[in-house]
């Protein structure tokens, strides 16, 4: 596998991750932009819009026949959160021109197609078409309404919210519902023309070969656009949270507790500096040899999990749990313990060991998925060089016992979400 | 062991053996990959609640495969995740309504790996103590999933439509039920069910065939083959009720429509399974007129889903999603395949989701856990890794329109999981 780097515009990347062993071609546009409360709903709606229908294909349902016709061709867009950034992906994948019965070029056309999606979209009059806004608009609301039906995930973003109340990463990814419903035609079709004008750039392809001509038709399509003020993508600000730490528990109509545990690391969030953290969070609360696998659900019975995951861009570290109301302050408790107990570097070798090996093991199964390879180098963004996953995982080979110990006792904890069964409170 | 080699013209090609123990073994080699993936199974899962070894008849509690699952890892010389984390290969397992697999995936020392996965699988060890420490974990489990608004919409439905086929009861079966298990009966479940000549190795990836055959030649205990008579009572063909429903905490109503079929052999075959997943895409797939006609009238989301719902004694074709009126959803699914029985099957439609199903299935085998999961239908089913390309390049538009005549609009559930505040 190589990965070549090269500049097709200003703040335009092309990034070619060369991988045989496919039978499909993957290229993606990531579209970076600062997260800010005033764009964040626009931008967020940009990639499902733009993937739906285009000038070529004004029907979503024709889209999706042509789409099935290149082979069961995948379109793919997401808005998500990188850091103090949003990261706004469209994707296509397709299998090899090989496959196909007839000697079509697969890859040629899902190329034209995805440029079509983004470059002309089904506007008229600087505005986005009703029919199309409000169908999207309303899948959108639906989402950000739907999280609320995801317990484990809604719980983890109401900590969020909380632990960076009136700081920029507390934004919720795709805005929040009156920032939906506020969206026109025209401030759509603005967002669409700010994207194009300012966002920092990169399109991936991971595959076996470069589809012809790919890169120059990017440049030139940039070219035609005044590219003012690119995002400059230099890094998130690290362990910036709200002021004063909270404690907040919200009843629900449930069957089982969630906690949530938010907690602040000092750390920055380049790979190079950051590395420790990712080890000192998967002996915490990793893989099932960690601290809370075999402490807070083997040993204690309190839960079936109780995981730490680490946002090394941000300096957070959460600590996710389901357990009955009653038991919260126990678990609570010992997640705390466990803290302490790494924090004085009282985990085994064996831990120790097994946390390293465990990551090296998994980061050295991307190369075999065009999927993890794409998401891969798209959160590779604040760093100055683009390391890959086994350019990683020799890294964390050398991390020491000392290193976690120093990771972990930068970590304190901040806000406590705590959703409980209506009738325990 | 009886051993055969199959070739496909999209450049793959697989081992399928058979050991004298009776145990099934699959082996696709990419040598181009760094990782692999190997899965351990038996054909037994939460539907096998009733069953009878040489006249010896058994009702076991619901729940217990997935309770046993949960149980194996541990052995009497320590757990399996312990010895995972020396390799740092990634493990688990899962159990459905007819199998249970122990699986892991690894970039690095796989023939030791496949040491532990044998070995623990093969080691059952459960005491009184180790049995009562586990029901708090799975009674955790339990209730994590009384809260999940896709797995409550799903389990409403299936005990609307079956009145005695164990496929209505919940996986981890409920708290009480498993209060009831105990030592004896797990290590009865394990000696029936965990009999080589009901189990299957399925692995694919960066190995080397001939070596990994050895190995679990080496390793797989031979035992008496038993014949296992699964008893299911006769399940009418009609359902419990035409709509069930629950509030819970969600934001917009769940839904789950199911069309249950008449079962006439137990269970379905390949050409059946691919000519319904076809008909499904042409009835509800996004190209579709009706998915089309529900987007644009606001009453579905991209939440919205079909799938061919299949295995020993049951199966249904069920459209899952979320919308503001389920009930106006239900009803124009319903009146979309009358009106396909009636006008008939769009042939361009045909032509172009075919080819879809087509890249898709060789977009599969880039994936070694797909390539393995599959594999582990083909052993549950006794199908070929190759058949469902090899099907879809024969298959015609009066196959799928005859398939069609078969969904009976009478015999269909709707069920529904409503936001708290609704009546």
């Amino acid at each position: 596998m190589s990965v070549k780097n090269v500049t097709l515009s200003s703040g335009v990347e092309g990034l070619f991750i060369e991988n045989q062993r496919f039978n499909t071609t993957l290229i993606s546009f990531n579209f970076y932009m600062p997260l800010e409360k005033k764009r964040v709903a626009a931008n967020a709606l940009l990639p499902f819009i733009l993937t739906s229908c285009s000038k070529a294909y004004p029907d979503f349902s024709r889209l999706n026949y042509k789409l099935n016709k290149l082979y069961g061709a995948r379109l793919d867009a997401s808005a998500e959160k990188n850091g103090d950034y949003q990261l706004l992906k469209m994707n296509i994948s397709v299998i090899n021109d090989r496959f196909s019965i007839d000697g079509e070029s697969l890859i040629k056309q899902a190329t034209d197609l995805l440029l079509g999606l983004i470059f002309e979209p089904n506007t008229e009059n600087g505005a986005f078409l009703d029919t199309d806004l409000e169908r999207e608009k309303r899948k959108a609301i639906e989402h950000i309404k739907g999280e609320f039906s995801e317990k484990r995930i809604y719980a983890k973003n109401r900590l969020i919210e909380e632990m960076y109340r009136g700081k920029v990463y507390g934004i919720p990814k795709c805005g929040t519902v009156s920032d939906v419903e506020a969206i026109t035609g025209q401030s759509l079709y603005e967002a669409w023309e700010h994207l194009l004008k300012t966002a920092f750039v990169r399109v991936h392809v991971v595959g076996a070969a470069l589809p012809a001509g790919l890169f120059e038709e990017v440049s030139d399509r940039f070219a035609k656009i005044e590219r003012l003020d690119v995002v400059n993508c230099k890094g998130s600000r690290v362990t910036e949270f709200a002021l004063e730490p909270y404690k907040v528990t919200e009843c629900d109509d449930i069957a089982q507790g969630k906690l949530c545990m938010g907690f602040s690391c000092e750390m920055s969030g380049n790979d190079d500096e950051s590395l420790p953290m990712m080890v000192m969070s998967d002996i915490f609360g990793g893989g099932p040899y960690s601290r809370l696998f075999a402490n807070v659900r083997e040993k204690m019975s309190l839960c079936y999990y109780c995981t730490a995951s680490c946002i090394r861009q941000k300096g957070l570290l959460i600590v996710e749990s389901g357990v009955e109301a009653q038991n919260c302050e126990k678990a609570q408790k010992e997640i705390l313990n466990q803290l302490e107990i790494v924090k004085k570097g009282e985990f085994s070798d064996f831990e120790f060991e097994s946390s390293i090996k465990s990551i090296c093991d998994s980061l050295n199964t991307y190369n075999d998925s065009l999927t993890s390879l794409n998401n891969w180098y798209a959160i590779k963004i604040n760093n100055t060089k683009l390391y890959s996953p086994s350019d990683i995982a020799e890294k964390i080979k050398k991390i020491t016992k000392q290193d976690v110990i120093d990771a972990a006792n930068g970590v304190n904890l901040h806000t406590v979400y705590k959703l409980v069964p209506k009738e325990v409170d | 062991m009886k051993r055969e080699i199959f070739h496909s013209d999209i450049g793959e090609s697989y081992i399928k053996a058979t050991l004298s123990s009776g145990l099934k073994v699959y082996i696709l080699e990419k040598p181009q990959y760094n990782s692999s993936y190997a899965i351990f199974g038996t054909k037994y899962g939460s539907i096998d609640t009733c069953f009878s070894v040489n006249g010896d008849k058994t009702r076991v509690p619901e729940g217990i495969a997935h309770f046993l699952e949960h149980k194996l890892f541990e052995s009497e010389d320590g757990d399996a995740f312990a010895k995972y984390a020396k390799t740092g290969a990634y493990c688990n397992a899962f159990t459905s309504f007819d199998r249970t697999c122990y699986l892991f995936s690894c970039s690095d020392k796989f023939y030791e790996n496949l040491d532990i996965l044998l070995s623990f699988v093969q080691s059952p060890y459960f005491t009184k103590e180790t049995v009562e420490k586990e029901q708090g974990i799975i009674g955790q489990e339990i209730r994590m999933y009384d809260d999940n608004p896709g797995w409550r919409v799903m389990f409403n439905m299936l005990k609307g439509m079956y009145h005695k086929h164990p496929v209505r009861i919940d996986i981890a079966g409920t708290v009480e039920s498993i209060a009831q298990i105990d030592d004896q009966l797990l290590y009865k479940c394990y000696n029936t069910f965990y009999n080589p000549s009901n189990m299957f190795i399925c692995i694919a990836g960066n190995v080397d065939a001939e070596r990994v055959l050895k190995q679990i030649k080496d390793s797989v205990k031979p035992k008496d083959s038993i014949e296992i008579e699964r008893i299911n009572e006769d399940e009418p063909e009609e359902v419990v009720k035409p709509y069930v429903s629950q509030k819970l905490a969600v934001a917009q109503p769940i839904f789950c429509l199911g069309y249950k079929e008449k079962i006439e052999t137990p269970e379905r075959t390949l050409k059946e399974k691919v000519t319904t997943a076809l008909l499904i895409e042409i009835l509800a797939g996004d190209a579709s007129p009706l998915y089309k006609k529900l987007i644009t009238e606001g009453l579905i989301n991209d939440e919205f889903s079909s799938e061919y719902f299949n295995g020993n004694g049951y199966a249904a074709v069920i459209f899952e999603g979320e919308s503001n009126d389920p009930e106006r959803v239900a009803e124009e699914i319903k009146a979309e395949v009358e009106r396909v029985k009636a006008e008939g099957i769009d042939k361009k439609l045909f032509s172009a989701i075919r080819c879809g199903m087509y890249g898709n299935a060789i977009r599969m085998f880039d994936s070694v856990d797909g390539i393995a999961m599959q594999f582990v239908d083909c052993a549950v089913c006794d199908t070929g890794l190759f058949d469902e390309i090899k099907y879809l390049r024969s298959v015609t538009v009066d196959d799928v329109y005859r398939r069609l005549l078969k969904l009976d609009g009478e015999k269909t559930v709707l069920s529904v999981i409503k936001p708290m505040e609704e009546a």
